[in-house]
């Protein structure tokens, strides 16, 4: 129950950097999607039903600040959590650079998500030329978010919990020492 | 008479001298504006010691205050550098000031132009994702307002109010890929559909046969039920007619600088 709090908290967090804090010093409407780290850090590290659920009530709150469609959101959110989750097992899921490299696959597979969600089920616009126009640019900020946010935890978890471990965060290199 | 000279010379000589100098003195008080050659030359021979004798003081004096003792200066610096940013940011809350008084000014003016009761909202947020275009303003349902009630600035049209909470209101930009504002060119009349692409805004559904040029102006047409007629929504930038096809491509910009907005005017229309 402390874990599930944990994670809304931090992404409620996340959201409100989002709407009021990034828009003061980035372009506009160009903000790194802080909330996709944290999805896909859950894919990582829950299991589908936890995950999944988790996911879906972060996508959703996500959706009061964005856009005009409730829903949407945690529908892209599910889909990616799933995603993530069916290839974890297949991966090393303790490197945090993993996470990196799901984070800039992710927006795309996000964006894609969107693309199709909006296009099929609401009268969205012309949204293809949207989308694939700001795909990389989006996935490289989430990127340099995805790295900025892994050395913040590192630094942090060094100074405040040596001795404690964050699941998927330099586990390995805690253990073996490297 | 020489002993007698000799018995008083000191007086005599002393009696002399008083007196040539008071001649001397009442002489020179006839000749008050010229310089004599006697002041010429003391002041000629005197200038470059008292020049030397000045530097020499000054780079002394330089050295000691500059190098050897410096406390006064450490302090004198802490205090100017404190009293600099305070006056920096007195400089600084000063133009916002000013800034936002010009703003809320243009406001005004608009507010006075459109005949319909308004009320002014700060903008304090925008939407969490980079794919759509809203933003939340500080007013809600507390305040008055509704969904679909029309948001303005003095330039444009803003968007429209689509969630209300008491407090706060999230705003759909014009330029939102699922934002529809029914609009006209303003020259020729011609009706058509001004629909968000995220930064810019097609001109949709206008008849091949309509005469629309590069920098025509766009407003609204008041027939979609949210914004009344003849607020401004931006200028003509591209025209692109097809050899077929019922309608023309026209690509608009918006009026409004969306990434400066700061703050706007809520509408307040009969339409429920």
């Amino acid at each position: 129950m402390t874990r599930i709090f944990a994670y809304y908290s931090l992404g409620f967090v996340f959201i409100l950097l989002q709407t009021a804090l990034f828009p003061r010093f980035l372009p506009f409407f160009l903000k790194p999607d802080l909330l996709l780290v944290l999805i896909i850090y859950l894919g990582l590290n829950e299991n589908y039903v936890r995950g999944g659920v988790l996911a879906y009530l972060l996508g959703c709150l996500l959706d009061v600040f964005a856009g005009n469609y409730l829903g949407l959101y945690g529908v892209a959110c599910l889909a990616t959590v799933f995603v993530v989750r069916g290839v974890a097992d297949r991966l090393n899921t303790e490197s945090s650079l993993l996470l990196l490299v799901l984070v800039f696959c992710g927006t795309f597979l996000q964006g894609i998500v969107l693309f199709f969600a909006l296009g099929l089920f609401a009268d969205a616009g012309p949204l293809l030329a949207l989308f694939f126009g700001q795909l990389l640019p989006q996935a490289l900020l989430n990127l340099a978010a995805a790295l900025l946010l892994l050395q913040v935890v590192s630094a942090l978890q060094r100074r405040f919990a040596p001795r404690s471990e964050l699941p998927g965060l330099r586990h390995l290199n805690n253990r073996y020492g490297s | 008479m020489l002993d007698l000279l000799k018995k008083y010379r000191t007086p005599l000589l002393t009696g002399c001298l008083v007196l040539a100098a008071l001649l001397v003195y009442s002489a020179n008080l006839r000749h008050q504006d010229r310089t004599t050659f006697f002041e010429r030359l003391v002041l000629q021979v005197t200038a470059p010691l008292q020049k030397g004798i000045d530097v020499g003081w000054k780079t002394a004096s330089g050295w000691w205050q500059h190098y050897l003792w410096l406390i006064d200066t450490q302090q004198d610096n802490e205090r100017l550098t404190l009293e600099n940013r305070r006056l920096r940011a007195e400089l600084v809350g000063m133009q916002e000031i000013r800034l936002a008084n010009e703003r809320l000014h243009r406001l005004l003016e608009f507010r006075e132009t459109t005949h319909l009761p308004a009320l002014a909202a700060q903008v304090i947020a925008e939407d969490a994702s980079s794919w759509f275009r809203t933003v939340v303003i500080d007013r809600g349902s507390a305040d008055g307002l509704r969904q679909g009630l029309p948001v303005v600035v003095a330039e444009g049209v803003v968007g429209r109010i689509i969630v209300i909470a008491p407090h706060q209101s999230r705003v759909l930009l014009i330029t939102d890929a699922s934002s529809a504002v029914a609009s006209l060119v303003q020259g020729n009349r011609t009706r058509g559909i001004s629909r968000g692409k995220g930064n810019l805004l097609t001109f949709d559904y206008a008849v091949r046969q309509a005469q629309i040029e590069v920098g025509d102006p766009i407003i609204t047409s008041g027939t979609g039920g949210i914004f009344p007629k003849g607020l401004p929504i931006g200028q003509v930038t591209r025209v692109t007619r097809e050899a077929f096809g019922l309608f023309q491509a026209v690509e608009v910009a918006p009026v409004v600088d969306f990434a400066r907005l700061e703050e706007v005017l809520v509408l307040i229309t009969d339409q429920p």
